[in-house]
């Protein structure tokens, strides 16, 4: 049993990598955490897209949900305490916990709970009587609650200002440049160690590294392949576990068979391992699944290896060659060497492709950042960012998951490529900061020592 | 007291330990269930057989479970008349591995009836909540531990009371549990919820004392609570601006807690010689000496503060945590000052010094604890402490009884 305990330890120690750093001594509340993003956001309505790792994350810092997901995966009351579901997962009833109130001061209700997850969520039928919101679903979802985890179902009184219950408040919002936060003595959870939060948006991650070094920020991002290289510059770096998936996306249904048979031969010529390998210095993980194996445990069964021999086969059985434009952004240095790397894959399998930056393409490089360390929810969000149809799952079996999974790859619209994790560089000063699973921050609990 | 009474408590508690433990593993190996379902699985897909079957491991499980599992597994698929076959006489071949999720443990069978054809797969899965790791002998050093309570919820302190019939005390965030030993166990006697109309803050600390006339006293930030002497128990909470007592019996020290923070203000009374005030600071220890007692602080700004009664002294290069307490035993001065060292996020020491002058001197190893130590404090008679860790491997938090033990 010890050795489950270490074999699982080392495998989530990137997770708790940030935690030892603080030694015994105990936290001290005070100071201004500034963080960096290249990211930027327009709104900070928790309703409004898109989503991203630093929108969820400063949403989190706003706003609560009803529920959350613990770093098990297990779900915890947050703004409810209690849930029930009726009719077989098709009704289900949130009993608010009492108490709560927003950063205004103003008490937390049933109304202004249910007409926050209504403007979310127009399909659903949300009621609301006394500490009691019923929400009414098409079909039976046996664990639906995970949903309203989701940072887009944050919960958020609306009216000429916007209001959260979160562990912080606004004090300064310019959209695009520049958000400021201070803690809220009366939160739930207990007061922040941080007095307060400077977030500067859009900044170049060159200049996040400068930034960090002359001791003008605290937290900055990596990019995934630099940080093999920042760590043996001997920064203080925290990786999450594997949150964004970089894959191919077909723009439209295949319209032959052929053309089903040269897109898996695109899918078997590509070598992940060997981008793995050279451009992540093996920090992330070869795609061959959708979702990454730490979130189903069954990846494996979507073979990640490259098959030349069977691509060629594939490609002489559809009788036709087809040639395809590929899209990405210029402004990724990740995605322009993965899709050069891609294009000498497929031609040594006679596949023709060129490249493109144009916005119009047959098929594209995207990057989707996990959004829920549940698979069902997961796999949900994943085939909505991509904008392709794919089965709606009421449960969470990893049967079940798994077929969905196996379909939506049968359909050869999407080709998992990587699984890439984020990354953080953080200062001397910072102490418990941790990445969660799903990229999520924990900064209530981050503090800051006297260390320059 | 509790030093010379405490081979028999000792006895039961080492006695509680170990049935914890074996409850334990027997929850963790208990696959049987997993296992039929997956056998189940498997056989209606491939009929009895002739089948190759193969086991992998892809998860955190060890070889002793890995065998286990196969075990069962095949004794399952036997069970219902499983014919097996080595890979090259079999009708279908089973790749099962033995994966996990962030929740589960995921096992998988890929069932391929002829080479190329795609694998036929069906899964199941079991939650991995509750498995967990097993404890760490006791090191033999001065310093000892002994485990009183283990617990999901935060421990904040906990009480052991000697008498004629042992009691436990421990301080949750919500309630204070009593204990009585029954046997070689302790049994839970009664919880007293603690009411509280401000949120507590981040780092929650607590601190349960025995008073003279053995009622006892419980300290949370911005509330008291404090149980009646008499036989029947019951408990009152109030909330306001109560000193918390940080000493120890014999010297005593009530020092003001900042009620939205984890530390104390710094002002405290009785003064110590000609001083009332110091920095802000997480914790103390009393030194006595033959001039008056000093006082060492564990100041918030990271270091070690000696308040002498005229002068407050930082003692440089000291590599200490925040948590000091002083025991008295009957080894070396007599009075050692015990701390918490500087943990790496999965381990936490303790190590012993007696004062030379100003200076602290290690006596004795280090004593290592699984995760980090969030109390220490000591225990009634000051012969002891009392420190809680949580455990990195299991989550647990853990309660334990420190003592010194002479010439060893």
């Amino acid at each position: 049993m010890r050795h489950i305990c270490l074999r699982w330890l080392a495998a989530s120690s990137l997770l708790i990598a940030a935690i030892g750093a603080s030694g015994a001594t105990r936290p001290r509340y005070g100071g201004t955490l500034r963080i960096s993003s290249a990211a930027v956001l327009d709104s900070l309505d928790p309703a409004d897209a898109p989503d991203s790792i630093l929108r969820r994350n400063l949403t989190r810092l706003l706003f609560d949900t009803l529920v959350v997901v613990d770093e098990n995966g297990i779900l915890q009351p947050s703004l409810a305490d209690s849930w029930t579901s009726l009719s077989g997962g098709q009704r289900w009833q949130f009993t608010l916990r009492r108490g709560i109130t927003f950063s205004d001061g103003t008490p937390l209700t049933s109304d202004v709970a249910a007409a926050s997850l209504r403007k979310t969520n127009p399909t659903w039928k949300v009621a609301s009587q006394a500490d009691v919101i019923t929400i009414e679903l098409d079909a039976g979802v046996t664990d639906f609650p995970a949903e309203l985890s989701l940072s887009r179902n944050a919960i958020a009184r609306r009216g000429d200002k916007l209001w959260g219950t979160g562990p912080f408040v606004v004090s300064q919002w310019e959209p695009h440049h520049r958000l400021a936060l201070v803690a809220r003595d009366e939160y739930r959870g207990g007061r922040a160690f941080l007095d307060s939060i400077e977030v500067e948006m859009g900044k170049p991650l060159r200049e996040q590294n400068i930034a960090l070094d002359l001791g003008r920020t605290e937290v900055i991002e990596i990019a995934s392949e630099h940080a093999r290289h920042a760590a043996a510059e001997g920064r203080r770096l925290v990786n999450s576990s594997p949150t964004e998936l970089m894959s191919l996306l077909f723009m439209r249904d295949a319209r032959s068979d052929a053309e089903q048979k040269l897109r898996q031969a695109l899918a078997l010529s590509i070598d992940r391992p060997l981008m793995n390998r050279v451009f992540l210095q093996n920090d992330g993980e070869p795609a061959g699944g959708l979702l990454p194996n730490w979130m189903t445990g069954y990846e494996f069964l979507f073979p990640a290896e490259a098959n030349q021999t069977w691509a060629k086969q594939l490609r002489t059985e559809a009788g036709q060659t087809l040639s395809w434009t590929l899209g990405y952004d210029n402004d990724d240095a990740l995605a322009r060497v993965v899709a050069e790397r891609i294009l000498l894959n497929a031609r040594d399998c006679g596949l023709n492709i060129q490249t493109t930056t144009a916005s119009s393409a047959d098929i594209r490089l995207v990057r989707i950042p996990v959004k829920s360390s549940n698979e069902r929810i997961e796999l949900s969000e994943l085939v909505s960012a991509l904008g392709i149809s794919g089965p709606k799952l009421s449960n969470s079996s990893s049967e079940t998951v798994y077929n969905a999974e196996n379909s939506l790859l049968q359909s050869r619209r999407v080709i998992p490529l990587l699984h890439l994790r984020y990354v953080t560089g953080i200062g001397v000063n910072v102490q418990n900061w941790s990445v969660g699973r799903d990229g999520s921050w924990d900064i209530p609990q981050v503090w800051l020592s006297g260390r320059q | 007291m509790l030093s010379t009474r405490s081979s028999s408590l000792r006895t039961a508690y080492a006695t509680l330990v170990v049935l914890l433990l074996c409850c334990h593993i027997a929850w963790a190996g208990d696959w049987d269930a997993t296992e039929q379902q997956l056998a189940g699985k498997i056989i209606a897909v491939t009929g009895t057989g002739p089948v190759a079957i193969e086991v992998t491991n892809r998860s955190s499980l060890g070889q002793a479970d890995v065998d286990a599992i196969r075990r069962g597994l095949f004794e399952h698929l036997a069970g219902a008349g499983f014919k097996f076959a080595n890979a090259d006489s079999a009708a279908a071949k089973v790749q099962i591995s033995l994966s996990e999720n962030v929740q589960e443990y995921v096992w998988v069978a890929e069932i391929r009836k002829t080479p190329v054809e795609n694998p036929f797969v069906v899964m199941v899965s079991r939650s991995r909540a509750n498995i967990t790791g097993t404890s760490r002998d006791l090191p033999s050093i001065s310093l000892r531990k002994l485990l009183l309570w283990s617990s999901d919820s935060q421990i904040l302190d906990a009480l052991v009371i000697n008498g004629a019939l042992p009691r436990m005390v421990l301080l949750y965030s919500a309630q204070i549990q009593f204990y009585r030993l029954q046997g070689d166990r302790w049994v839970e006697e009664q919880a007293f919820f603690v009411a509280h109309s401000h949120p507590w803050p981040r780092d929650l600390r607590g601190r349960v004392i025995l008073r003279k006339d053995r009622s006892v006293e419980a300290h949370l930030p911005g509330v008291i609570c404090i149980s009646n002497s008499g036989s029947s128990l019951s408990i009152s909470c109030r909330e306001g601006d109560w000193g918390w007592p940080i000493g120890t019996d014999q010297y005593s020290l009530n020092a003001a807690f900042a009620q939205s923070r984890n530390f104390f203000t710094g002002a405290f009374s009785p003064a110590i010689g000609k001083q009332d005030a110091a920095p802000a600071f997480y914790s103390a220890a009393p030194i006595p000496n033959d001039r008056g007692n000093s006082w060492l602080l564990a100041a918030v700004d990271g270091r070690i503060h000696l308040l002498d009664g005229t002068t407050d002294t930082v003692l440089n290069k000291l590599n200490w945590g925040s948590d000091i307490a002083a025991v008295r035993s009957s080894c070396g001065a007599r009075w050692q000052i015990l701390n918490t060292g500087n943990a790496n996020g999965e381990e936490d020491t303790v190590r012993a010094y007696e004062m030379l002058g100003r200076e602290p001197i290690a006596v004795g190893q280090s004593l290592t604890f699984p995760g980090v130590i969030s109390s220490l404090w000591t225990a009634p008679d000051d012969n002891g402490a009392v420190a809680v860790t949580h455990n990195a491997e299991t989550g647990k938090y853990e309660a334990y009884l420190l003592t010194m033990a002479c010439g060893q």
